[in-house]
């Protein structure tokens, strides 16, 4: 006889046994759930509120980086229209998200159910990279004219040698990079951890296709 | 009609809790843990009830919320985690001798299994659970051919854990 039929026999044997009444199944109901596309829905949800918060606070908060702004664009259009398109990239994200996470559904096939999961957490993946992006760019373009429209940095900075002025844009290179590279590093590890068995149970899946 | 709702799944999930008692025993390996799972699957299948039409059986339908909970949703909470008794287990399968009477095979075969990985596992319990070889497929996700050719080879690896 085959091993599994052994077991198989023994397995459709035994009997129950756990057994729960009705009385101890309807609290179960309304216990709160703790499975990763809750988990996965709180970091969206915490991503999309974090970002849109350090985008805008300086805004209402600094009158100097609004001076800044103005001394920036100084077209008023141009600064209405980057704002109406960076909303417009959230309003984008959330509608995204929002789609994503109605479509995983737990009775799906396991594969197909993975797959829901995989394509939401790489729509926040986006989101990340756009923000870290941005926040870059908007980074360099903040120095950039934080030094010519400051007249006691670019004084000094006219004063200094070339050598000393590439160290000095060197500096703030490398300290950009490292902060880009700590908030991915950060990241790497929040969906690693809360993504590992996902993703070693779907490349198993996989696996059996090849 | 909220509570008639919650009324008649109670009373199916009673009837069927067995089916969700099977996975969490072969996912989890202590009594937190498989509570812990039981009610994750309970709130799963709880969620997706009224959407569950009765073109299904319910019981099939609990196979596959059960199993998905189990291998993609369920996140283990740190209390659950209890490496030391699986390290233990692989222990005893490699030293202990091998006895041919049938009662010390099966204790070894439900060892060899809990050490399979968590799809080999799904199959499995698929398999012991008499489903045929589309039922599997449709409910992992892959072809039948596949699941068939998986399923042969896992077979060989119990025999060669078992007759080493």
């Amino acid at each position: 006889m085959d091993e599994l039929d052994l077991l198989k026999k023994d397995w459709n044997k035994k009997g129950n046994q756990t057994k729960l009444s009705a009385k101890d199944i309807y609290p179960m109901l309304h216990k709160k759930s703790s499975s990763i596309v809750k988990t996965l829905f709180y970091i969206s949800i915490a991503e999309l509120v974090f970002w849109t918060l350090i985008n805008t606070i300086p805004l209402f908060t600094s009158p100097a980086y609004r001076e800044q702004l103005d001394h920036v664009y100084t077209n008023k259009t141009i600064l209405a229209g980057l704002t109406i398109v960076s909303y417009s990239i959230i309003a984008l994200f959330i509608y995204l998200l929002y789609k994503s996470y109605k479509s995983i559904y737990v009775t799906d096939n396991a594969k197909k159910l993975m797959e829901s999961i995989l394509k939401t957490r790489k729509i926040i993946k986006y989101y990340v990279i756009y923000n870290l992006a941005a926040a870059f760019v908007a980074m360099v373009i903040g120095l950039y004219y934080g030094i010519k429209f400051n007249p006691e940095v670019s004084g000094k900075l006219e004063h200094a040698t070339n050598g000393e002025a590439f160290i000095i844009y060197g500096f703030l290179i490398v300290f950009t990079l490292i902060f880009v590279l700590l908030l991915w590093l950060f990241y790497r590890l929040i969906y690693g951890l809360l993504l590992k068995r996902l993703n070693r149970n779907y490349k198993e899946l996989k696996k059996l296709e090849v | 009609m909220n509570k008639e709702l919650e009324h008649s799944f109670v009373e199916l999930l009673e009837k069927h809790q067995n089916i969700v008692h099977k996975v969490c025993r072969l996912y989890t390996n202590n009594y937190d843990a498989h509570n812990d799972l039981f009610q994750e699957i309970t709130i799963q299948l709880w969620k997706a009830y009224p959407k569950f039409r009765g073109d299904a059986k319910f019981s099939t339908w609990m196979y596959r919320v059960g199993l998905n909970t189990a291998i993609t949703l369920y996140r283990k909470s740190k209390r659950t985690i209890n490496t030391q008794d699986f390290e233990g287990v692989a222990f005893k399968i490699k030293t202990e001798d091998y006895d041919d009477t049938e009662e010390q095979q099966l204790k070894v075969l439900y060892k060899a299994v809990h050490q399979l990985n968590d799809i080999d596992k799904a199959l499995v319990f698929l398999y012991l659970e008499d489903k045929d070889y589309r039922e599997i497929s449709e409910t992992l996700g892959i072809s039948e051919v596949n699941a068939r050719v998986k399923m042969n080879r896992i077979k060989k690896k119990l025999k060669t854990i078992l007759n080493p």
